[in-house]
């Protein structure tokens, strides 16, 4: 045992001196993480443009409703016009036109109409229809009770119309969230609540293979048989190596947590479900990376080849996007890699709240493929150090 | 039984008896047999592919032998692996460090695999830092080193642990001169310090300056062995005496033939050439001879037959690169 702490102590002190590997373990998965987060980023507000032709009270009360609502973002235009070259350039999803007589008709109680532009394409306006709706929804419901109230001689339009505004906003109405969902509904993250995990699991299965030079370089350098010479026994340093791997492993996912927590705010939902996870993805990492040290003859093809595969099973397996917008197909293949079984996993944990029960399966998956791979190569490198 | 022969006889520190080893068909080495007793220096002397490393690998527990046995400090190797390997330095005929670790770390992960710790280990890694001559270099890294420098750490790291048994395998291949002397005086040093020393070499002049006995292996065979003078002694080579004279030299010729052991005289020029047996006690009665027939002598050359020629004798072959 303590032979095997002393090489993965050596092993480890190698690569912390590495900065090519300290460059993909700590500052590539940053900016992947931020790359890819932005890129499939949920981007909750919708951008709307609001033209006001009437100026007066209700359509300036309405026009700031709009401006105040959290799901839109709103862009203040002077005429129809410009609306329409806003759509053309697509600055906005699409666009309320308040008639000029939106006040007077709503305060002599007759029926008004709310133009909304939106392009041609409909369907990207639909959520942004949705929003406007219900603003314009909430705002005609308080200037229906202001109409009742002053029908009912209680006092002025206005009176009522403030009164009725108030008490709209003391008593919030029940809030819809809106959740994109696939065929077999499964709740799809966006933003950093995707690309963290997943770079996580990208990275320590890249990193780990690219790690594969480490003991390439170390057997021939000649440590390994010299080892053999002391009083150590070959499972000795296959457990040195397993150490130093799933050290690396480890450091590489606590460094993807914390990264994804502190920089990205990435909440990684249930620790103990996430702890496991950790540690059986690093488990497969650490099978994955003995086994790239064993199979490749040089460092430099485990340098070059070991990312390689690395990024193609990442791309498959749902690292890069969701397998949840790739044909069933692709689906299936993807998830002959151990990755898909990982990101799955992770939004479990992530997305809907899983904890260690829900991802039990999951985890079994991956500590199959962890001891199919670690036997392997521990095999492997067993048999390169006693034959002759 | 076996405790009260033990201390009844000599417990050699390396006892090596009728070790064969194949590879598929090939006999690396056959029916392979010698020991190393404690402060002795015993060299392995054989050309390239002689079966030199797969001896000192069967040595050394890094390769099981086919047939026959090895003790170290009387503890079967094949038997308790980790406990004779212990008692063993292997110094690899290849330089097998981290070259991105610096001396002392490097020496640190050998000392940790040698069951080194805390103070111990402290301070072995710098008296042997200190040894090598490499003190005020332990923090630099391996990669900027000479090969001198890589050679003589290489041994240093098979040192840490005091080792009964020494086994080095050609540690100077590679050496610059100034190195290799510094190499040479190191392993002479650890034989006067009583360790047991197995050295591997194809250099003649390696083995003839360190080793009290030398093994000759060839083709996987251990042909001779002895102290040098043993081995010229079995193989009746002669010593050969070159003097540089003027004056009357057939006259001196004639009186060295006529002295005792003597057994070859040629004149060429201005010289005179013996063949005799120990020519350094002969030396002052050709002297004396020289003196009487009024020879001048100016230089006097005696060769004693080196190990080259006893390799030569028993193999038929030069020693091969």
């Amino acid at each position: 045992m303590r032979a095997a702490v002393a090489l993965a102590g050596a092993e480890l002190r190698r690569v912390a001196r590495d900065r090519t590997f300290l460059f993909f373990m700590v500052l590539l998965p940053v900016l992947i993480i931020l790359l890819i987060g932005i890129t499939i980023s949920s981007n909750e507000q919708i951008r709307v443009g609001v033209v006001d032709t009437g100026r007066g009270a209700l359509s300036s009360s309405l026009a700031r409703e709009l401006a105040d609502d959290p799901a839109l973002t709103v862009e203040s235009l002077d005429s129809r016009a410009d609306a329409s070259a806003a759509l053309r350039r697509s600055e906005v999803t699409a666009a309320v036109v308040i008639p000029s007589d939106f006040d007077a008709a709503l305060r002599a109680g007759k029926p008004v109409t709310v133009p909304v532009l939106v392009p041609g394409s409909a369907e990207s306006s639909q959520a942004a229809l949705t929003a406007v709706q219900a603003v314009v929804g909430r705002h005609s419901a308080a200037v229906q009770a202001a109409a009742f109230a002053t029908d009912r001689r209680l006092g002025s339009f206005d009176q009522n119309l403030g009164a009725a505004t108030r008490l709209q906003q003391s008593n919030q109405a029940v809030p819809l969230r809106t959740e994109v969902v696939d065929s077999a509904s499964n709740f799809l993250p966006l933003g950093f609540s995707y690309s963290a995990p997943t770079m996580l699991v990208l990275f320590v299965f890249i990193n780990a293979l690219a790690g594969g030079a480490a003991m390439i370089q170390t057997r021939q350098y000649g440590i390994l048989s010299r080892s053999l010479a002391a009083p150590t026994r070959p499972r000795d340093l296959v457990g040195g190596e397993a150490l130093a791997y799933l050290s690396l492993t480890v450091g590489q996912a606590v460094l993807s947590v914390g990264i994804g927590a502190v920089l990205f705010g990435v909440d990684w939902g249930n620790p103990w479900a996430a702890a496991a996870l950790i540690f059986v993805w690093a488990l497969v990492g650490t099978g994955a990376g003995m086994l790239s040290g064993t199979l490749f003859r040089t460092p430099e093809q485990a340098g070059a080849i070991g990312p390689a595969i690395g990024i193609a099973f990442g791309m498959l397996g749902g690292c890069m996007w969701p397998l949840e917008v790739v044909p069933p197909s692709v689906r299936m293949l993807g998830h002959a890699t151990p990755h898909a079984w990982a990101v799955d996993a992770w939004v479990e944990v992530l997305s809907r709240g899983g904890g260690l029960t829900q991802i039990a399966g999951y985890l079994g998956i991956l500590a199959l493929y962890a001891a199919v791979l670690l036997t392997l190569a521990s095999l492997r490198l067993r048999r390169s150090l006693v034959t002759p | 039984m076996s405790q009260a022969v033990m201390t009844e006889k000599a417990v050699m520190t390396l006892e090596a008896s009728g070790l064969t080893r194949r590879f598929g068909d090939r006999v690396a080495i056959e029916d392979v047999s010698f020991h190393v007793a404690p402060g002795e220096t015993y060299g392995l002397l054989g050309p390239n592919g002689a079966g030199k490393t797969t001896t000192i690998r069967v040595v050394c527990g890094l390769l099981a032998p086919d047939a026959g046995e090895v003790t170290v400090a009387g503890l079967p190797v094949a038997a308790t692996a980790t406990e004779a390997k212990a008692r063993i330095g292997y110094v690899p005929q290849e330089v097998s460090l981290y070259p991105d670790l610096t001396a002392r770390e490097n020496l640190r992960f050998f000392g940790r695999l040698y069951r080194l710790r805390g103070q111990e280990l402290r301070d072995r890694v710098e008296e042997v830092l200190e040894l090598i001559g490499l003190a005020d270099r332990g923090d630099d890294r391996v990669e900027s080193y000479s090969g001198g420098m890589k050679r003589r750490l290489n041994i240093g790291a098979s040192l840490l642990h005091r080792p009964e048994l020494l086994v080095l395998d050609e540690p100077t291949v590679g050496v610059d001169p100034q190195s290799r002397h510094a190499i040479m005086e190191s392993i002479a040093n650890l034989g006067t310090a009583g360790m047991a020393v197995l050295y591997t070499t194809h250099y003649m002049e390696e083995a003839e300056r360190l080793c009290d006995r030398v093994g000759v292996i060839d083709h996987g065979h251990l042909v001779a062995e002895g102290t040098r003078r043993e081995l010229v002694a079995r193989v009746g080579e002669k010593d050969r005496i070159t003097l540089s004279a003027t004056g009357s030299l057939a006259l001196f010729a004639e009186a060295c033939r006529r002295i005792e052991g003597i057994e070859q005289v040629d004149t060429a020029d201005s010289s005179v050439h013996l063949i005799a047996t120990d020519g350094r006690r002969r030396l002052a009665q050709v002297l004396a001879a020289a003196t009487v027939t009024d020879t001048s002598v100016r230089s006097v050359e005696v060769e004693e037959p080196d190990l080259e020629a006893v390799f030569l004798h028993l193999t038929g072959t030069a020693l091969r690169e």
